[in-house]
């Protein structure tokens, strides 16, 4: 009995290692490397997708030039980058547990409609002000989170897969905020609110500083935290995880918790933003930061990803919509590109270094340098 | 052949009863021929495309381009015909099927070759098909005026008559590919080698290779088969709202999907019955056509799928849960 267990103990710990190599960069043998050197040098995705961001960057320079980057467009972009981003990072935490959620929106909406409705004093009227603003934003944070533990109680307890999970959760919202509103927009919103949503520090403006820092926290949550390092175990091995006695049922509450509270955050800057609430409002989103979670390397198998790399795609992403507003191409068109873009993606990250290897061998080059193990993608 | 009832399916004809029951109390004029037979005809391309979906879940995948399939086989084929200039209803359905099904095979591949969650490459080509329609055939809207005049006749016409409170109502034609849809793909699973594999391989893949089925072919004719499905069903859909929108039926597809999961219809693969499939696309129809004679406006659809929708999905997965505790099996991958 003892050597049975200790068996599984060793095997566990072998896939424990396996999965952590997996897991990126983050694993202990580059502790002695610089911080720069673990992000960007060892990883290659990251390296691959910080040359995409500076080319792309050079071609909208050269392309587009002073529309691109002017003032005016640059703090365009930062005020429609948050809202959108916090989807991306709650998506990213599904594809880290190997999930899926198609919920985040749906329910960013429906705190923003609950959120609406008391900001414009329909529910609990006769509030002051100040304390109405705060109990909308207290009240559509709460609803949000349990919103995403009752997707986490579907997913773990129950066991539905998170595909179907979340669908059906999707549809339960979005009918929650239909029956609510009727399908009409929730308008007059206090302007001590929507100033926050306009609000800005030196340029800057304050949703995009929040974004900034809810990235922060995320980052050193997962990549810095025994726990973090556990959801990032679970992911990518959950029988490696479950036999080293990680709580894998936790695991998934607690990473559709946070993606539940990352939507009410998305559905308060949205009405702060566009100062209404309506259902339907950034249904593309959910594509959008599917293609986001993708290209920014996070495997949908789970277990792999940065929150980096969330940022720098959400940049890059906006940058794709500022110039094809630019371009003045047609919503189909933007569609082909971004359907296009997913599979280019999906296909490159499978087979993209076996085509390099192919090209460079032709060219009678040394095949790349990297040590084989580094490149999972 | 026989022909017994599975319990969830069951339960899902008892909500049914209970349901049409409670409307026509609350409701009296809910009793009506007219009623049925409008449920058949705006049921009738979900009702073939189920079909299509339920043979790719058993395999364990799933597509949801197939209503951008439809939209984009069904609006190439009228353009081709109008270019052309055939008028017959005849030729736009194995056009329209034939387009379809060469997207299908599309998303085979790409699902063999990639070897990640179907569900994501199929929205990647889903944007793709509609993006390339759009971009290189065009957005133009064909209104009934334009599109040939036996578009609609094929759309509008009926089997029989009957004499009904408010006239003359009757069976729509388009009961008849439903029908053979089903018997079709009641054949192909159960009769053949071929549903026999992908039922297989839905189940589990690698001992299905072993056995010696090959999941590249099998994958090619699932998602062939849901393509050329899709073509029927949309040709099907323009001829009955005689008109071709460039953006229609594209954001349906997930109500697709929830009839077939709230039909018994497993999303890992394996798992599914024809039967089942019918009952929850009718069921989703039902309460789509119905809540007007509860008094509730068309903004509550959502909500009352939805819960059907969650409460099916927790009870069949929580029944399972126990029957896996009990025989002390457990599944991490169920995530």
């Amino acid at each position: 009995m003892k050597s049975l267990h200790l068996h599984v103990k060793g095997q566990s710990a072998k896939l424990m290692a396996e999965s952590q190599e997996s897991a990126g960069a983050g694993a202990p043998a580059s502790t002695q490397n610089s911080w720069f050197k673990r992000y960007f040098i060892a990883d290659a995705n990251l390296n691959a997708l910080c040359f995409v961001f500076i080319l792309m960057a050079a071609v909208c320079a050269l392309a587009f030039g002073s529309s691109m980057y002017s003032g005016a467009n640059l703090q365009s972009m930062a005020f429609q980058i948050p809202e959108f981003g916090l989807i991306a990072l709650g998506m990213m935490l599904a594809f880290l547990v190997g999930g899926i959620d198609l919920s985040i929106v749906a329910n960013a909406c429906l705190s923003g409609i609950i959120a609406g409705f008391i900001l414009t004093g329909q529910w609990l009227p006769g509030l002051e002000e100040g304390s109405r603003i705060a109990l909308a934003v207290v009240i559509a944070l709460t609803l949000s989170t349990l919103m995403g533990l009752f997707n986490g109680i579907l997913i773990a307890t129950c066991a539905v897969s998170s595909l179907i999970a979340t669908l059906g959760t999707m549809t339960f919202y979005s009918g929650i905020g239909m029956a609510l509103t009727g399908g009409r927009s929730v308008v007059g919103f206090p302007d001590s609110f929507t100033s926050m949503g306009i609000a800005e520090v030196g340029g800057v403006p304050l949703i995009f500083i929040m974004f900034i820092a809810v990235m922060i926290i995320m980052a050193v949550m997962l990549e810095k935290t025994g726990n973090g390092r556990k959801l990032y175990l679970f992911g990518g091995n959950p029988v490696a995880s479950l036999f080293s006695g990680i709580n894998n049922k936790r695991m998934n509450l607690a990473a559709f918790t946070a993606i539940g509270f990352l939507a009410g955050l998305a559905g308060l800057t949205i009405i702060m933003r566009v100062n209404s609430a309506k259902v339907g409002y950034g249904d593309a989103y959910v594509f959008q930061s599917l293609i986001v979670c993708v290209i920014a390397g996070i495997h949908p198998a789970g277990g792999r990803g940065k929150v980096i790399g969330i940022g720098i795609t959400t940049v890059l992403m906006q940058m794709a919509a500022s110039s094809f507003t630019i371009l003045q191409l047609s919503p189909y068109t933007t569609k082909l590109i971004w359907g296009l873009m997913l599979i280019l993606v999906l296909g490159l990250t499978k087979d993209g270094r076996k085509l390099l290897n192919m090209l460079s061998q032709s060219l009678k080059k040394p095949a790349a340098r990297r040590p084989a193990g580094s490149e999972d993608a | 052949m026989s022909f017994k009832i599975a319990r969830s399916e069951g339960i899902l004809l008892a909500i049914i009863a209970a349901y049409c029951a409670a409307v026509a109390v609350i409701n009296p004029a809910f009793l009506n021929i007219d009623t049925l037979f409008d449920l058949i005809r705006t049921s009738s391309r979900d009702l073939i495309l189920v079909m299509g979906l339920l043979l790719i879940m058993l395999s364990g995948g799933i597509d949801i381009s197939f209503m951008a399939m439809a939209l984009v086989g069904s609006y190439c084929a009228t353009w081709l015909m109008m270019k052309i200039g055939w008028q017959s209803a005849a030729v736009l359905i194995p056009c329209a099927m034939l387009i379809s099904t060469i997207m299908g095979l599309c998303n085979a591949c790409l699902v063999s070759w990639l070897k990640l969650p179907a569900f994501i490459i199929t929205l990647g080509t889903m944007n793709l098909f509609h993006g390339l329609m759009a971009t290189l055939v065009g957005t133009r809207t064909f209104g009934g005026g334009i599109l040939p005049p036996s578009f609609s006749a094929f759309g509008s016409a009926t089997l029989f008559e009957i004499e009904g409170e408010y006239g003359a109502v009757g069976l729509t034609v388009s009961i008849i590919p439903v029908i053979i849809v089903v018997v079709l793909t009641w054949f192909i699973i159960y009769k053949t080698m071929l549903g026999r594999g992908i039922v297989a391989i839905g189940n589990d893949e690698n001992s299905a290779i072993r056995l010696g089925f090959k999941p590249l072919y099998l994958r090619l004719f699932a998602y062939g088969y849901i393509g050329a499905l899709a073509g029927l069903a949309g040709s099907i859909y323009i001829c009955q709202v005689n008109a071709v929108y460039p953006d229609k039926m594209i954001g349906e597809e997930l109500m697709v999907v929830a009839g077939a999961v709230i039909g018994g219809t497993s999303i890992s693969g394996g798992k599914g019955k024809i039967f089942g499939a019918i009952l929850g696309v009718i069921i989703i129809y039902l309460l789509k056509s119905t809540l007007i004679f509860l008094g509730l406006s068309a903004s509550w659809n959502n909500f009352f799928v939805g819960i059907i929708l969650v409460l099916s999905l927790s009870f069949t997965a929580w029944q399972e849960k126990v029957r896996n505790d009990r025989h002390l099996l457990f599944k991490v991958e169920s995530r």
